[in-house]
């Protein structure tokens, strides 16, 4: 009990951590070089979920939006090609192109989706977003597998993009390049023989990928494919997940970053309620870095943004106080889908 | 490692080569309002501005394959840098031998990193060669035996390239090794499943085979899933085959309270309900039973799960109850 009271959300510290992020990185973070947007969205939605958006300038919210539409990629000017239409997810070959190089100018699916979700968050009106020219780019992107690839140069297609595809789709209100019966066959090959889902079909079933495909029937309305014995195997294969934090396969460790994901799928078949909160929350605090802000992925080890936005959005879906809601299929914070349920009006009505 | 590259002595930057002074190296552009700025090297800087460079002249060149190699080296996460070297690899003909040889390099450096797994399924795909994969992806999960890439690399190749003869062996090793590894239990499911078959007697074999595994670990949650998975394949169902059900009493009798033992059991008593085929070890009353050891004593931290279940097993007893009248 006395572990109970001794663990306090460390809020002040976490907004400075994400700020940080959101400024100036240190070069060991090269690697991170062409996902830039992500980083942004796990701090911008992180300090969404501590309720800090507001503690944030206007100017600064409006350089993130600046970036962020710099990063959308047009259709062709010459031909009005619109394959390669997204977001990318920084400006390492965000230069103009006149040969047949233009490919290489793409965006990628993980960037589309995280940038639409940090304007979300800043309360942008997505009016700047070709939304038309990005469904595009989403339809070029589906395999005949019925799954996606990232990006058009080159890469690998799976449940990720499966899932960042069907997160595009729902914000832009436009199923048109996401053939629902396809992604949904796909899902339910992938599920094992343990119920669980793997990233494609025949492979090791995983709290992630599980995670994806779950959101996915859930944000296409195909939870009802899914049958009695595969729902209530789900149920039991997330839950045993569970030894105080979450792990993402069986016999894997404990890692900060599944109280999200395999609590997300848990939230999305109605059976969060069923596992065993007080054990979860010590875990995901056990990871905190109470002086400089952060979550890691295990306890003693290094902070980093994923980890700290996934800890505080794993927190969010137990009811931690001091934290606003999560709607668990998009991982955007309620206010922002909000924002985003009255900007589907205002295309409804227009 | 994307900045060690900086002590090294004798490295030249690009712009002080004179076979690139014809380049008029393309900084960045990241706007007026840049954020989440990555302070690189010097050395990564002047890289990444000659592969700009290359990429927007769209040179194809052995020069500009050089260059990606120190792009990669920076940044092995690229997918452009990787996408555009298979350009130049393919324009100039490059031996493709030797390039397995250098992503075998950097897998090695970088075995988690979804572009290079990529690149080498390419290349195999190009050769239509996959002598090595088996050899390549054992390496890595040496290393690392529940590497996901790796797994990922190594069923393609398997389901690609008809390469199943010897990965029972593959497996059974890993499973010697550490019979809690999930990812070799799951590849020995996929060996059955696509090319040793379900036949009666394969099934028997490998029910065999995974109540030894049972025996030794008894609270090993992958070997009980890999029961429940071979059972799928029993015509006879989770509650027909007396060697299991055998089993998982003798288990019970000798006081063995594993929660994956008491929730197989339960499993069992379930289905034995809905075929109508309860008995005086598989019935509502004892799935209810286990249900409230498990919530209460065995698996407290699923408490709520295990009393969830129990309810349901009420409803059965509800629904029987009607059945009957």
């Amino acid at each position: 009990m006395n572990n109970e009271e001794s663990i306090i959300l460390a809020n002040r510290q976490h907004g400075k951590y994400f700020m940080r992020f959101l400024n100036v990185l240190p070069a060991s973070l090269s690697s991170h070089d062409t996902t830039r947007v992500t980083i942004a969205y796990f701090a911008v939605s992180g300090l969404d979920v501590l309720g800090s958006i507001s503690t944030m300038s206007l100017e600064l919210q409006n350089r993130i939006i600046q970036w962020i539409y710099r990063l959308q990629v047009h259709p062709d000017k010459d031909t009005g090609d619109m394959s390669v239409c997204g977001f990318q997810g920084s400006s390492t070959v965000n230069i103009d192109f006149n040969s047949r190089n233009k490919l290489y100018r793409c965006g990628h699916l993980a960037m589309t989706y995280t940038g639409l979700c940090i304007l979300l968050a800043l309360g942008d009106d997505l009016s700047r977003v070709n939304r038309k020219a990005i469904i595009e780019g989403v339809k070029a992107l589906q395999t005949e597998e019925g799954n996606f690839a990232a990006t058009l140069s080159g890469c690998e297609s799976d449940m990720r993009f499966v899932y960042c595809a069907a997160c595009i789709s729902y914000i832009l209100n436009d199923w048109s390049g996401f053939n629902i019966k396809s992604a949904t066959d796909y899902i339910i090959k992938s599920i094992g023989y343990d119920y669980g889902i793997a990233q494609c079909p025949e492979l090791e079933s995983h709290g992630g990928t599980t995670f994806c495909a779950l959101a996915t029937l859930s944000l296409t309305n195909q939870l009802d494919q899914l049958s009695e014995a595969q729902i209530e195997g789900l149920k039991r294969w997330l839950l045993l997940r569970q030894i105080d934090g979450f792990q993402g396969r069986p016999n894997k460790p404990v890692d900060t970053c599944y109280s999200f994901w395999v609590g997300a799928s848990l939230k999305i078949l109605n059976a969060l309620h069923l596992s065993d909160y007080a054990n979860n929350r010590s875990y995901v605090y056990e990871t905190q870095d109470i002086v400089v802000g952060g979550f890691s992925k295990w306890p003693d080890t290094c902070t980093d943004p994923m980890h700290t936005y996934l800890g505080l959005a794993g927190l969010s879906l137990i009811g931690e106080s001091g934290l606003f809601e999560i709607v668990p299929t998009l991982n955007i914070s309620k206010r922002a889908h909000e924002h985003l349920k009255t900007l589907h009006e205002q295309w409804a009505s227009s | 490692m994307s900045d060690c590259g900086d002590s090294d002595a004798g490295w030249i930057f690009y712009k002080d080569r004179p076979d690139w002074n014809d380049i008029k190296p393309v900084p960045e552009d990241d706007g007026i309002t840049p954020v989440v700025v990555i302070a690189h090297s010097e050395k990564f800087e002047d890289v990444y501005d000659y592969f700009r460079a290359i990429l927007q002249k769209d040179e194809k060149s052995q020069r500009a394959l050089e260059l990606t190699k120190d792009a990669v080296e920076l940044n092995s996460a690229n997918y452009t840098v990787w996408q555009y070297r298979r350009e130049l690899l393919k324009e100039l003909g490059t031996d493709l031998r030797s390039e397995l040889d250098y992503v075998e390099s950097v897998i090695k450096i970088s075995p988690k990193n979804y572009q290079v797994w990529h690149h080498r399924r390419v290349l195999v795909e190009w050769l239509q060669d996959p002598s090595q994969e088996l050899d390549l992806t054992a390496e890595a999960l040496l290393h690392d035996p529940k590497n996901y890439h790796a797994w990922q690399h190594r069923q393609w190749a398997i389901k690609s390239f008809r390469l199943y003869d010897k990965e029972i062996e593959f497996v059974d090793s890993l499973l010697s090794d550490d019979v809690r590894n999930n990812s070799a239990w799951n590849q020995r499911y996929f060996v059955h499943n696509n090319h040793t078959g379900w036949s009666d007697m394969n099934v028997q074999r490998e029910i065999c085979y995974t109540l030894e595994k049972i025996k030794f670990v008894k609270n090993n949650e992958s070997a009980w899933n890999y029961l429940r998975g071979i059972l799928l394949h029993d015509k006879r169902g989770i509650n027909g085959n007396g060697v299991v059900t055998a089993f998982c009493e003798e288990l019970y009798k000798n006081r063995c309270r594993s929660p994956f033992l008491l929730a197989f059991i339960i499993d069992v008593c379930e289905e034995a309900i809905k075929k109508n085929e309860t008995n005086g070890f598989h019935n509502v009353e004892r799935a209810k039973e286990l249900c409230t050891a498990l919530a209460t004593k065995y698996d407290k931290i699923r408490e709520k799960y295990w009393m969830y279940l129990r309810d349901r097993f009420e409803m059965y007893v509800c629904v029987n109850g009607e059945n009957s009248q």
